[in-house]
């Protein structure tokens, strides 16, 4: 009977829905692959996040139960950084070490 | 002129039949067969003509009126043409671009690395491998560690002691940044004051080190990279706390500022309280001291990368260690153990840099440190004074072409020594000039040969000759033979290098004027970097040699009452063989496995024979498992260490019994959760608790002549669960 349970318990966790969002963002260094990925990885319902700074784009893995693309792009704006036609939070943006914060630099 | 009209005409028509349209549609990335939109990507039509960039969604609409191709485009991915339907609808699909930043990308961090760059034999061991760790300071850092044994000298003062390629910590070399460090009186202890999370990375170099670091290095070099006041990866503010069953707390704190867009400070703080006296094994004797210690490194930074780079490094320590029997023993009269040190340095660097001419470069170092320990084990005190200044400057240049580098330059030592223990002079002074001269000659990506010499005015103006060789063979990028030779120098402190043998009843006997210590070292080197089904795995085998030419012997086999002290007369060498493979098994899984044989051997009194108290064999094997984004953390090691030789007296018939210690093997294991500014850290170290049940031989009579607590082969401690946790402000 536990067996069973513990079946069914790993079937729906294997069977449960993710959906993949991407989403262009303002980072320019590893820095700033650091700071998103480490800050976007504690936000409800996302599963799996990974930056390419090369072109910018962020690819979230997230549980749709549980957060939204709309949810997730605001927290991208809270951890300094624009996430599509949203512009990052002022605040969070000047918390950013400097590298971050002068894209002309790179 | 008809024929212009046709051509007009023709051109008119084509523009009227592809009259002003629109095109919309959403671009793809196919993941797992389900469509994911792609914000960002560049729609381009085939003539180049019009271009929009996708929204949010993936979205675009662009109007063309010559074609209704497109490109569509994105860093990252292979671009895509396709013919669209004005009106509908349109999908694009973009596919990955396997390229080589991909692999960048998705390539985990080591947190060992095993170098196939650099000329030398080369670990580098991040603050991420220290993470691993309890790690309280640099000498536990090793504990981890394949190339390096870390082992109990005593069972009273509870120091621990590298060991590498069967040598004591005293024959290698360490700096701090470059510059020598932990040497002399703090040869031994130094290493338990540098804090853990003061470290940013070490480098461990086998067999002998560069010239430009000086004479020293018999068996290797570790240098120690503290964490930097303009490094922008530093958080502003870093908190460490520590606590392990037996009461010991530890804290750490590091606070950075910047104050110009040159100009940084940062202050390290580290304290340490330790007061609990535990006896487990009923021996009457604390299995670990108590404690205090107060550590402060103050640095400042002006970091310009185009011109000039300077730095002044303050630092204090106070530290007190105290062991011996616990004071509720019913006796007349306690053992006592004490070691208490006061130290204070600073330290500057001035580099100037050209930046029209990349290689050429001006380094200036300057050193002054202050050495103050006293140390008492029941009666026998040794107390210690010593003053330092060092001095350095480097000029780096090429000598034609960019191929054929070197480094030139002077130093100064100036040592003052007061000791004040019988058979020690009171006062040693040494001025010691010194000039040193390598070259790096690379033959395109294939050879390194490195080749310097330095040449000092030890004591009694003796010019003492220091020859090193480094050479590097690239087979394939990734499959390289490295070898190295070389002789080191160093003078001996007959006392404090093995201040241990004080917590013993037999006499000190320093037999003759000892020598400073002269050795060639040898060794072979062959790291191959390679890739299997997609897991990258590193293999590395190493032989060392050591041979010496003349050595400080400390004797414990020859004489029951005594230790004896005495200049190397015959054979002294150390062979040494180790492989180790490292590899990633998966993105989060991460697995190393190192066997190691150490044969190291002397001549005592005439006779050639093992050094006491060294494993001839040893295993480790870490694995490391992260979760996905690292959210947790779990670390395992498993060590294995072989029999090693007991220390007796030939005449003691009874001990030549039992003449090898028995193998035994340790486990570790530490989980760490990170939170989003926090990290909490659990773990234990020796689960099974494995201890050498009675390290001390003669326990109940300290102040007797058969009282020896140096006869130590394994752990004392027992098991030691720990918690702790890290705050960061960034």
């Amino acid at each position: 009977m536990k067996l069973l349970v513990i079946f069914l318990f790993i079937s729906v966790q294997g069977f449960s829905q993710t959906d993949t969002l991407k989403v262009m963002t303002s980072a320019v260094c590893e820095m700033c692959k650091k700071t998103i990925e480490h800050d976007m990885s504690f936000e409800k319902g996302v599963k799996k996040i990974s930056l390419d700074v090369e072109n910018k784009l962020l690819t979230v893995i997230y549980d749709p139960k549980k957060t939204s693309p709309e949810k997730i792009r605001i927290a991208i704006t809270k951890t300094g950084y624009d996430a599509d036609s949203l512009k990052a939070d002022p605040k969070a943006f000047k918390r950013l070490p400097e590298c971050c914060r002068n894209p002309e630099q790179h | 002129m008809t024929n212009k009209f046709i051509i007009l005409f023709l051109l008119l028509s084509s523009h009227f039949a592809f009259a002003q349209q629109n095109l919309t549609g959403h671009v793809y990335e196919s993941i797992n067969g389900k469509q994911v939109s792609m914000p960002g990507a560049t729609v381009q039509s085939l003539d180049e003509a019009v271009s929009t960039i996708t929204d949010a969604s993936g979205y675009f609409s662009i109007s063309t009126s010559t074609t209704s191709k497109v490109i569509t485009s994105f860093t990252g991915f292979i671009n895509d043409t396709s013919d669209l339907k004005p009106g509908t609808e349109n999908k694009i699909y973009l596919k990955k671009a396997v390229s080589l930043s991909e692999v960048q990308i998705s390539a985990h961090r080591q947190d060992l690395v095993l170098s196939t760059i650099k000329t030398a034999n080369l670990e580098t061991i991040s603050s991420h491998e220290l993470l691993k760790a309890a790690c309280c300071n640099l000498s536990e850092a090793f504990e981890t560690n394949p190339s390096v044994n870390v082992a109990y000298k005593d069972a009273v003062t509870g120091v621990k002691e590298i060991q590498l390629l069967g040598l004591g910590g005293t024959h290698v070399q360490m700096l701090s940044e470059n510059i020598p460090d932990m040497r002399g009186l703090s040869g031994i202890y130094g290493l338990t004051f540098v804090p853990g999370p003061w470290i940013e990375s070490i480098q461990l170099t086998k067999g002998s080190g560069s010239v430009v670091n000086g004479y020293e290095s018999t068996t290797g070099q570790i240098n120690v990279e503290f964490k930097k006041a303009f490094d922008k990866d530093q958080p502003r503010f870093y908190l460490n706390l520590f606590s392990d069953e037996r009461g010991g707390i530890e804290a750490n704190s590091i606070i950075k500022r910047k104050f110009s867009p040159y100009w940084s400070s940062m202050l390290m703080v580290h304290g340490r309280f330790m007061q609990n006296e535990t006896d487990r094994n009923k021996d009457g004797f604390m299995d670990v001291p108590n404690n205090k210690i107060i550590n402060l490194y103050n640095r400042w930074n002006y970091h310009n990368t185009e011109k000039l780079e300077a730095q002044i490094n303050l630092k204090f320590l106070a530290d007190e260690v105290e062991g011996g029997q616990v004071s509720t023993l019913n006796v007349s009269r306690l053992y006592k153990t004490a070691v208490s040190t006061r130290r204070a340095e600073i330290s500057g660097k001035l580099g100037l840099l050209f930046p029209e001419k990349l290689f050429k470069s001006v380094g200036n170092i300057f050193q002054v440190t202050y050495h103050d320990m006293n140390s008492s084990f029941g009666d026998k005190i040794y107390n210690a004074k010593e003053t330092s200044v060092y001095l350095q400057s480097i000029y780096q240049n090429v000598l034609w072409k960019t191929n054929h580098q070197y480094k030139t330059g002077l130093t100064y030592r100036l040592n003052i020594l007061e000791q004040d223990y019988p058979g020690l002079a009171a006062r040693t002074e040494e001025n010691i000039p010194g000039a040193f001269f390598e070259y790096t000659y690379n033959y395109i990506d294939k050879l390194t040969l490195i080749a310097g010499v330095r040449e000092d005015l030890q004591l009694n103006n003796q010019w003492v000759f220091t020859p090193r060789l480094h050479g590097k063979y690239n087979f394939t990028e990734n499959t390289i033979f490295r070898f190295t030779a070389g002789k080191s120098y160093r003078r001996p402190y007959i006392i404090a290098d093995h201040i241990s043998v004080l917590a013993s009843s037999r006499q000190t006997d320093i037999v003759e004027n000892i020598l400073a210590e002269r050795a060639w070292n040898y060794g072979v080197n062959f790291t191959s970097r390679f890739e299997i089904t997609g897991h990258e795995l590193t293999f590395s085998a190493d032989a060392y040699r050591t041979d010496f030419i003349n050595q400080l012997v400390v004797d414990a086999y020859s004489d029951s009452t005594k230790i004896l002290f005495y200049n190397l007369e015959g054979k002294s060498y150390s062979n040494s063989i180790q492989f180790t493979l490292n590899a990633e098994l998966t993105e989060k899984f991460n697995f190393r496995v190192a066997y190691k044989i150490d044969d190291v051997r002397s001549t005592f009194n005439g006779k050639v024979e093992e050094l006491p108290l060294i494993s001839r064999q040893r295993a480790l094997s870490t694995l490391s498992y992260s979760t996905d984004n690292e959210h947790w953390k779990f670390d395992y090691t498993f060590v294995w260490e072989g029999r090693k030789k007991l220390q007796f007296v030939y005449s003691d018939v009874s001990a030549s019994a039992k003449s090898y210690s028995p193998t035994f093997f340790l486990m570790n294991f530490q989980a760490t959760k990170v939170f989003k500014r926090l990290e909490v850290y659990a773990g234990a170290e020796n689960i099974l608790d494995y201890r050498q049940k009675d390290p001390i031989i003669n326990p109940e009579n300290p102040f007797g002549n058969s009282f020896d607590a140096t006869n130590i082969w394994g752990p004392i401690e027992g098991r030691r669960i720990y918690a702790g946790l890290r705050f960061t402000i960034r």
